[in-house]
Parts: structure tokens; sequence; C-alpha cells
């Protein structure tokens, strides 16, 4: 039975795809001017072609504009019937479109480069600070949202630099160039022309407004589409279950309904927009003719002129239009890039200590001291916290959720940081000793398998790639997984797809388990490594988990006591404290909370 | 797909109609420049003296064109938006409907995953192609069709810098697109690879931190990217070279206007002002030109969502209603009931004799929830079997653990019970009928599951279980809340029942959900309550109360418990143990205790072999 997606497929973007996704909703960015600045220091290294890119807009603006008046005068070559002149015109007419093309091949490139160039850099910038972040800020952030920077934004920052940017550029410049040649040919014409220009801004700005709205409408309703689709068709077993299908189809086809009126009278405003700019530039056109024949019949300028006008008023009327788009796309931009340096400058895991686990006697004692610790300030998760784990011991942690077992986990792979009091392993603060070699020491297996989309052999050797294959086999056999993978097609070759999906959910935690086996680890962490698989299975694991923790010191978090019942030492935690400790039959003859845990899953619930 | 068109033919014909009004106004103007410069200002018609008169009324002219151009083009996008957003419509909602009837080995042939991109994405790539083509198409071709003719009428020479030019866009167009188009697949590929290794990292950050791998990580970020940036780079590459070529051409093809236009002005054969019409025209026709290569791209796309929506709306829905009335079906019961009197004594089943009476003469419908597997075995579609001929009848009221590892069948089997799947030989009965004989609603009405994995709406609390019975009163609510042991969660939530829920529920902790998602089933009322490990996050303590509860409050109601652990389903009627698709073992738990060797495998391992007391 498939899974579903994860991925919303509604914030999807096919790479390339051009400018922002909504038309009518342009996001800002809280500090333009800071976060431009930083952006641009990402270009700064790309200082070759940066200057590339400005030499090759600035030669191609120039030859847009010298080509029409070329062409004005091949035209009046041949109204003043001067047909000598044609040849040399005509090859001065291809020269300059021979460099105009080269510079937009070379445009082109050097915007690709600078944009990809850019983005890789900043892409691994980004994930080389993500995988540095604390847990904690991952813990409290979105996952989504997180993944999102990566993709959206940044492909955003990437289309913007590599089309936004020289178009804005070449179109200011092109703007510029020809109001200054169309002045030099013909002012009066010139300014009539411009008056298009009035019109084209005044109905892009009416229309872009009155759209705004109704795009900004139309693009909740699809989102609460979208949102319909993925929650029912992801949730098809429960909608068959309830017999609500009916029930849902009309709710969905009552937001279609909804969408497509307001889609309609979006679509209507915004198609309206061509023909608009359309008849803009056909009045352009017709101004240029009938005045320019006009001005032309008076002797005031040549036909040649006219030709010209129709090509430049072309020329500058496309930037304009074009500046406002790019506009928007530059804003989007920047508040995503905002947003990615937002996540840049969420201060690093703290990696501080020198002492190096090694230097440490290999039979180290571990003491949590007094240790207070909340995730939300108020609400403390441990309470003066005190526990001595001897070296080689199996100490087991049992409580209800909530009781603040992982929390004790979190704390000694410092993943969090005690608010109060210390964790001393051989009496050295571990905030002192060098979190490498700390993590070095232990090993740690999770209740959510993370497996990587890797071979298995490489998700085996995770800890150190230069494990010998006999080794790693070695651990392998001792975790009852080597005939499995054996028995794979590719054997420890195979790849495990994303999510590990093509391998049962025991066979995940077994590998996992023999990844821990072949970090050689001094102490090891089990937490609820378990609780998702089935007795059978189990079983096996359980055995492998023997093996793993024999002459090691671990600490075992259990929701089932069955498992943890030979630990050397049993702590039982109840909101953030210790209640109990001691072995299984002290605990058992205490006949306190221990008892009634035990006594419950022994017993079982009455059904 | 036309079918959905035709419904809106008319707005389909309008639109394309009016574009041809625009376009046709489009062509006008340079003929008509062409007139201005001629005659108006050059007057060349006549001898040389120009006629102000010809430059203003032509330019009175060429404006009156362009305002009916203008109108022309609104209303035919008017016209294309009525017909292709509510031809999308059509679709959209045919298509959802049809993934709702599915059966689930329907769904799980096409995944949830492609399903949401047909309905979402896939409808849009339609639309926009119906509106692309009655429009945007429409367009071009008149624009390239009448360029043609228009420049060929003022002079037929310059038709030889078209048919040269014009093959020459076609091969660069068909060469590029081609060459680009599979690089598009590898792309999205390598995106994926980038995403895949970021989602492992952001989510599996606890483990690279305890291996501290974070460089390795990094490393391999690095080549995921510096393969996803290569690729980019080819594609924007192979693109940058078209448009300087497509360039080159059209401005080799303007000089050799000029260059024809000078030849042929030279023997008076073509005016000046027929060599800048010809200039505009020149650029009209190659640019629709190019602008139809993208166009093919664009359809090529559409079509393709557009057979991937054909294959969801042709779908049949493999599970119908079944052919039996609710009146065959009442009397079957009936008579089956006298049945079930006899055998029930045997089974030691809750009711007595006397109650079932009763309620058969208050009701046509004797209510009971009697479930019989006969001979069952069910495959999933192209896989092994997975249930392997099961023989089982559970009693009305009874309550029945099923026990087995992952794999074994459990959630197959009360997959059938429902008509979820349909079994591959033998017969399900509920209440002694055939499942495939019942109206599907009616079937599906008798039995309430809380599924493995809580599916919870993105609405509130009270919605979410209001789900199970929209006409339960707020007490019935709160009741079925508390029954579930979810009331106490709830109550400590500012909103109480009204909390929203976020997004699949992740506002909600695992065992809140699973508690939501039997409060919603025990509201639904039925004879059949079904619980697929729906109580794995809830601690045991939790979990003893919610049974204690249903067993109090429904005493009747027929229970089948999937468990993981055997202290959940310990003081059940039945335990069923299942392996391989087969029953292992089946009875009390301390008859199985003593028979099963199996049993006391599974509950040594839970219990770790500590004997009893």
């Amino acid at each position: 039975m498939a899974e579903m997606q994860k991925k919303s497929i509604s914030d999807y973007r096919m790479p390339g795809q051009r400018g922002p996704r909504n038309r009518g909703e342009v996001e800002k960015a809280k500090d333009k001017k800071g976060t431009l600045k930083r952006l641009l220091t990402y270009f700064a290294s790309e200082k070759k072609n940066v200057l590339l890119l400005l030499i090759v807009v600035v030669v191609g603006v120039v030859c847009g504009i010298l080509a029409p008046s070329l062409q004005s005068r091949a035209i009046d070559a041949i109204t003043e019937r001067e047909f000598a002149d044609l040849p040399v015109l005509l090859a001065a007419m291809g020269i300059v479109y021979g460099i105009n093309c080269l510079g937009t091949y070379l445009q082109g490139r050097a915007s690709a480069l600078l944009s990809q160039g850019t983005v890789k850099r900043m892409r691994e910038d980004l994930f080389a600070h993500i995988v540095h972040l604390p847990i904690k800020y991952l813990d409290t952030h979105s996952h989504g949202d997180i993944m999102s920077r990566m993709t959206n934004d940044v492909e955003n920052i990437s289309t913007t630099i590599s089309q936004s940017l020289s178009s804005l550029f070449s179109g200011v410049l092109t703007v510029a160039g020809t109001v200054v040649v169309m002045f030099y040919l013909c002012p009066q014409l010139a300014l009539l022309s411009c008056s298009t220009v009035i019109l084209t801004v005044f109905a892009t700005k009416y229309l872009s407004k009155a759209m705004r709205n109704v795009y900004l409408k139309r693009q909740v309703l699809l989102g609460s589409l979208n949102g319909t689709v993925e929650e029912m068709v992801g949730s098809y077993r429960t909608v068959a279950a309830y017999g609500k299908e009916q029930q849902v189809i009309d709710e969905f086809n009552g937001i279609s309904d909804e969408l497509t009126s307001v889609g309609i009278r979006a679509e209507i405003l915004g198609g309206s927009m061509g023909p608009v700019m359309n008849l803009i530039n056909n009045i352009g056109f017709v101004i240029i003719a009938a005045f320019g024949g006009y001005f032309a019949y008076k002797g005031i300028i040549s036909v040649g002129v006219i030709s010209a006008f129709i090509v430049y008023a072309k020329q500058f009327g496309r930037p304009i239009d074009e500046i406002a788009q790019v506009w928007g796309q530059v804003q989007t931009a920047l508040a995503g890039a905002e947003r990615v340096f937002g996540i840049m400058d969420a201060p690093l895991e703290d990696a501080s200590g020198e002492i190096d686990m090694q230097s440490l006697s290999e039979e180290a004692v571990i003491a949590f001291e007094h240790v207070n610790f909340s995730y939300v300030e108020g609400t403390p998760v441990l309470k003066d916290f005190s526990l001595i784990v001897q070296p080689g011991q199996k100490v087991a942690l049992v409580g209800a959720t909530g009781s603040g077992k992982t929390t004790v986990v979190n704390l000694l792979m410092r993943y969090y940081q005690p608010d109060s009091g210390t964790i001393r392993i051989d009496g050295a603060d571990i905030q002192d000793i060098d979190l490498k070699s700390l993590r070095d020491a232990t090993a740690i297996v999770l209740q959510d398998t993370v497996l990587f989309a890797d071979t298995i052999r490489n998700n085996l050797k995770y800890s150190d790639p230069d494990i010998t294959d006999e080794e790693m086999i070695e651990c392998a056999k001792q975790c009852h997984v080597d005939s499995t993978i054996r028995r794979m097609e590719q054997g420890y070759d195979t790849m495990l797809m994303a999510d590990a999906g093509n391998i049962s959910q025991g066979q995940q935690q077994l590998l996992s388990i023999a990844r821990a086996f072949v970090s050689k680890p001094q102490i090891l962490i089990l937490d609820e490594a378990t609780s998702n698989v089935d007795t059978r299975t189990e079983k096996r694991i359980q055995d492998a988990m023997v093996r793993l923790m024999k002459g090691r010191t671990s600490l075992v978090i259990a929701h089932r006591l069955s498992t943890i019942k030979d630990a050397d030492r049993i702590v039982v935690m109840d909101q953030g404290q210790i209640v109990e400790s001691g072995t299984h039959e002290e605990l058992l003859a205490l006949d306190g909370k221990y008892h009634e845990l035990y006594m419950t899953q022994f017993a079982g619930g009455v059904i | 797909m036309w079918k959905y068109l035709k419904k809106y033919w008319f707005f389909a014909l309008l639109a394309p109609l009016f574009m041809l009004g625009e376009a046709g106004m489009d062509l006008f103007q340079p003929s008509l420049m062409a007139t201005i410069v001629d005659d108006g200002v050059l007057g060349l018609n006549n001898g040389g003296v120009g006629n102000l008169q010809i430059v203003i009324h032509t330019g009175l002219q060429m404006i009156g064109l362009i305002f009916v151009g203008a109108m022309c083009g609104i209303l035919s996008g008017v016209f294309a938006n009525l017909a292709a957003q509510r031809f999308g419509n059509d679709v959209r909602k045919d298509a959802f409907s049809s993934i709702m009837h599915f059966s689930f080995s329907q769904t799980d042939h096409f995944t949830t995953g492609s399903l949401i991109t047909r309905v979402t994405n896939d409808v849009t790539q339609v639309q926009n192609m119906v509106q692309m083509v009655i429009r945007g198409y429409v367009r071009t071709m008149i624009l390239l069709i009448g360029g043609i003719i228009c420049m060929t009428r003022l002079n037929l020479s310059f038709g030889f810098v078209l048919l040269l030019a014009m093959p020459l866009i076609v091969v660069v167009l068909i060469l590029f697109l081609s060459k680009i188009t599979p690089n598009f697949t590898i792309l999205q590929q390598r995106l994926d690879d980038v995403n895949n290794v970021m989602q492992e990292n952001v989510s599996g950050n606890r483990v690279v931190k305890a291996y501290h791998q974070e460089g390795r990580e990094q490393e391999r970020f690095g080549t995921a990217n510096q393969k996803l940036i290569e690729t980019q780079l080819r594609i924007l590459f192979l693109l940058n070279y078209m448009n300087p070529i497509m360039n080159i051409i059209l401005n080799l093809s303007v000089i050799a206007i000029i260059w024809i236009g000078g030849l042929k002005a030279e023997t008076w054969e073509v005016q000046p002002g027929h060599v800048m019409a010809a200039i505009t025209y020149l650029t009209q026709i190659l640019n629709a030109l190019m602008r139809l290569g993208m166009m093919f791209q664009n359809i090529s796309r559409g079509m393709a969502s557009s057979k991937r929506l054909k294959e969801v709306i042709d779908t049949v829905p493999e599970i119908q209603d079944g052919e039996m009335t609710l009146a065959t079906i009442t009397e079957k019961i009936a008579v089956s009931d006298a049945d079930m009197m006899t055998e029930s004594e045997g089974k030691g089943a809750t009711e007595s004799e006397e109650e079932i009476t009763e309620k058969r003469e208050d009701d046509r419908i004797v209510i009971h929830g009697q479930v019989e597997f006969r001979h069952v075995s069910f495959a999933y579609a192209g896989h092994e079997e997975i249930l392997n001929d099961i023989n089982l009848t559970i009693a009305p009221g009874e309550t029945i653990g099923i026990l087995g590892m992952t794999g074994s069948g459990k959630t197959s089997l009360i997959n059938l019970i429902p008509r979820f799947y349909d079994v591959t030989s033998g017969s399900v009965l509920v209440d002694g009928v055939d499942v495939r004989n019942y109206p599907l609603s009616e079937l599906r009405g008798k039995i309430a599951v809380a599924l493995q994995k809580s599916e919870i709406m993105q609405k509130s609390i009270r919605e979410n279980i209001a789900w199970g019975n929209s006409e339960s009163s707020e007490e019935e609510i709160r009741k079925a809340a508390e029954i579930a042991q979810a009331m106490e969660f709830i109550a400590s939530k500012e909103e109480g029942l009204d909390t929203q829920v976020a997004q699949s529920g992740y506002s909600l902790s695992g065992g809140q959900k699973q508690r939501l998602a039997i409060a919603r089933a025990v509201l639904k009322r039925v004879e059949i309550l079904i619980l697929d490990d729906s109580t794995s996050a809830l601690d045991l303590k939790t979990e003893g109360r919610l049974y204690q509860c249903l067993k109090t409050e429904y005493p009747d109601i027929t229970k089948i418990i999937i468990a993981q652990r055997i202290a959940s389903v310990r003081d059940a009627d039945r335990i069923l143990v299942l392996e391989d698709g087969r029953i292992a073992a089946c009875g009390s738990h301390d008859e199985l205790l003593s028979d099963s060797s199996i049993y006391r495998d599974i509950y040594e391992s839970q219990m770790g072999g500590v004997s009893h007391g």
C-alpha cells in the first residue's frame, strides 16, 4: 500500500519556471537594503562574470539602438533612390546585428554562469549551516519550511539573477538610449511617442491594482482547493470507511466552482492586459505613421525616420513592461534571500570543549549532577535530576510519556544544554569535552530509524568509511542481519530508497543497530529502539542489542518492561524526577510505581 | 476530453472568431502605413506630390481599426476563459469524484501522490492548453498565414526571403527542442536528489550529529548540488544558443528584404512604403513561427496531462454496490437470524435469546454484527497471496483480538469486512449476507474502523470527531471523546473541542491523533467496531481504561482489535494469531497459553519469560 507522498505538491515548482509563482501577490523583504548588500557579496566572488555581463549588456544596447538608425538610412536610400549607398549600409547593419547576436550569446552565458555559481555557493553555505544548527532549532522549526528555503527561495533567487537582473539593466539602458536617439532624430515625434509610455504606465498600474485583489483571492482559493485534494485523497481510507464520499465531493465541488468563477474574473482581467497593451502599441504605431507622415510631408523628417521610429517605439515599450514585472520578481527574490539569510544567521551549535574523550579513562563514570532543564521556559522537564551510571552498567529509564526520559539522552549527547547542573564523564564536564570526540564515543539507536539513501555498506560504515568490510560483516552477523542482506540481489551494495522504503521496518531497525555496532561506541544509547516492530522481529533485535551492550555503558529507554528486566539498574521517572531506582526484583518488592507499571503491562488492560 | 469541451462549444467558437478580428486588425496596420508613406507623404501615385488628406484620413482609419481590434481581443479573452475554465472545472470535479469512488486497490495502483497531482497540476495544464489553443494558437496562426499572404501580395519576391528563413527557423527549433527536452527529466531527477539529501539531513539530524558526519554530509550534498548545477547549466547553455541564432536569422532576413526592396525599387517595382511594411510583416511572421514552436511544447505537455486525467476519469470503480436491495437483505438477515439463534447457544455470545427476539420485534432489521469468513483467500494485485483459506466466525457482541507479525495479514483481513478490498476467493459475510451483495453505504454504515494511521483532518477537533456522525449532539461528541480517553487532553487545550488541528494533525501527538480517530469511530454507532492497531501510541493505562469504557458502554457491539501487545487483547473473548496468512491459533488467553506454542513464544518475549504471578 502506497504511503502518502510527503512533499506538498502545491508547493512544487519546476526549476527554471519564470518569476514568482503567483502574480498579484508580491512579498516584500523587511530589510531590503541589508539583504541586497549581502546578496551582492555573493556576486563579489563572481567578479569576472559580473563585469562581462555589464560590458556585454552595454554593447547589446548600443547595437540595438544603432541598428534601427542604419535601417532608417537604408530606407531613405531607397526613397531617395541612392541605391549605391545600399550595400554599405546593409553591410554595416549585418555587422551590427552580428555583434548584437554575439552579445546576446555572451550575456546569456555569463548570466547562467553567474546565477548557477551564486546559487551553488548559496546552497552549499545554507546546507553547511543547517547541518551545524543545534537540534533545538530543527526541533522548533517546521522541516517543510526549512526545505522550502532550500528549494523555492534559492531557486527564486537563481531565476531572478539569471533573468531579471540583466534584463533590468539592459531595459533601463535601452529605454534611456532609445529616448536620446529618438529626440535626436525628431523631438516632436519623440514626445508624441512618449505619450504612449504614459498610457502604458497608467494601464499597467490600474490593471495590476485591479488584478492584485482578484489574484490574491484566487490564490487563497487555489490553496484551499489543493489542500482539500491533498487531505481527502490522502485520507481516502477514512473517507471510504465513513462513507463520506458524497459529502467530500460536494465540499470539493463548492470550492472548485468558486475558484472557477474567481478564476474567470481574474483571467479576464489578466487576459485583457494583452489586448490593452496591444492597443497602446498600435496607438503608438498610428501616432508614428500619421504624425510621422505629416512631419515627413512637411519635410521635417525623412521617411526612413518613420521606419526607425517604429522599431524604436517597440524597443522602448517592451522594457517598460518588463521593468515593472522584473521589479516584482526582484522583490520576491529579496524576500526569499532574507529568509535564507535568516537561517544562516541562526546561531550554530555550541561545539566548544577541548578535552579528548580518549584522554579519559575507558572506565568512565557518567554522572548527572542536579540537572534542571526545560524546553519551554516555565515548564521544567527535568527537576534536580541526579544519576550516576557506573562503567559497563546497563541502566534503564522507564516512565510515562513526558516523564523526561528522552531529555536525559538529549542532554548527554549535548543535543540540548542543561539550564543548570552539570553532566560529567570521568569527572569532566561534558561541555568541556570536545563535541566530536564525545559523540564519537557514543552511539545512539532511535525509535524512528534514520537511514540514508545510499548503499547498505555506506550506511553501515556511516561512522567511519575506512572500516574494513570484514569488520562490517562481522558486526552485521552479530546483529543477525548479514544473511538478510546477502539474500538481497545486490547484497551490501543494495541502494536504499529514500525513507528506506524498500526494506521492512524491522530490517531498518536491525541496520541501525548494526550501524551503532560498527562504530564501536564506549557509551550506547537506545531510545525505544524496538517499539515499532512486531514481537518476533523484536526478539531478533533484542538479541542483537544484548550483544551490542555487552561490556558497554548503556542507557536504555523502553516502553516494554520486558526489554529491560535484566538491566543492572532500572530508574523510574515521573515528571522529571527519579521516583524509584534499583534492580527489577528490588523494585517489584518495593510495590511502588514500578510494580504498578509492571502489573498493568503484565496484567494488561481490561477488555 | 472532447465531450467536456463540447458543452462549451459556443464560447470555444466565439473566442477564435473574435481573435480573428483582433489579429486581422493587426495585419491591416502595416499596409495602411504603407499607404501613408507611399501615397500620403511621397505621393508616388500622384507624381511625387504628397497628400496630407490621405495621411490624416488613413491615420483615423487606423485608430478606428485598432479600437475594434482591442475590443475583439478582450472579448476573445472573455470567451476563451469562460470555455477553458468551465471546462477545467468540470474535468476537475469529475476526476475528483471518480477518485473518491475508487476502491483501495485502485488508489494503491495510482498512488495518492499521483492522484493529487492529477487533480491539481494536470487540470491546470489541460485548462491552459485549451485556452492557448482557442486563443493564442489561433492568433499565432492568423498572424503567420495572414502575414505571409500580405507580404507576398506586396511583392512576390519578398516571399523568397520567407521561403529561406522559415524552414531554417523550424529546423533550428526542432533541433534545440529535441536536444533540451530530455534534459528536463534529468533535471527533475537531480533536483529530487538534492532535496533528498536535504530532507535526510533535516529530519535525521540527530543521527548525523551522533556520528559527527556533518562534513561527509556536506560532501554528499556538494556532489548532488554540483550535478544539479551542471544539468541546469547544460540546459541554460543550450537555450542560450537559441536566441542569438533566431535573432540572426531574423536580422539577416530584414537585410535581405531591404536588399531586394532596393533592387526592385530601382526598377520601380516596389515602393519604399512596401519595403517598410514588408519588414514589419516579416518580424510578425517569424516571431509567430517561434511562438508556435514553444506552443507545441506546451501542447504536448497538455496532451500528456489530458491522458493522465482521462485514465482517472475513465476508471470504473472496482467496488460497486451489491445487487441486493435493502428489502431482500433484511429478509435474508431474518432467515440467518433463525440459524444464528441456534448457533449462538453453543458460542456463548453475550446476548441472550430473548434480547434478540425482542429487538427483532421492534425493528425489521435486526442489528447484531456477525462476521463470517468462508475459505477466504486474498492477494494484493500483482503480489503473492497474503491470506490463505481463512475460516472464522465472529459472533455478535464478541470481542476478538488479532495478533501477528507485520505482514502476517492482520490489516488485510479486516479490510475485507467493509470491502476496502474484495476477496480473491471465498466470501466474507456480515449478518449472514455476502458483503458483495450489500449496497456499499449500507454495509459501511454497519462498520466503524479506526485505522492504523490515524487520518486527522485540518478542521476543529469537534468536526473531526463529528465526522463519524454529523448529526450527533454536543453531548454525544463529548461522550465519544470520553470513551476514547481523549477528553482529558482536549480539555487541556485552550479552545477545547473547537481547537483547530493543523495540517495532517501536526499539532497533535500520535497518541492524541489515535484517540481522536477512536472517538470518531465510536461516535458512528455501528454493529462492528474495528480498531486496527490504533492504540499503539497509548500507554498501557490509558489503553486499559479505553477498553474498559468500550466494554461497559457498548456491550453488544462486535469489537475486532488488532494489536501488537498481548496485554492489549489479553481479556478478549478470543484471540486470533495470524501467521503467514493463516490462522495459527485461536482461543482465549488462557487456552492459548496452555495450547499454543506460538502464542507462548510471543507471550514470553513480551513478558520477558517471567511466569505468571
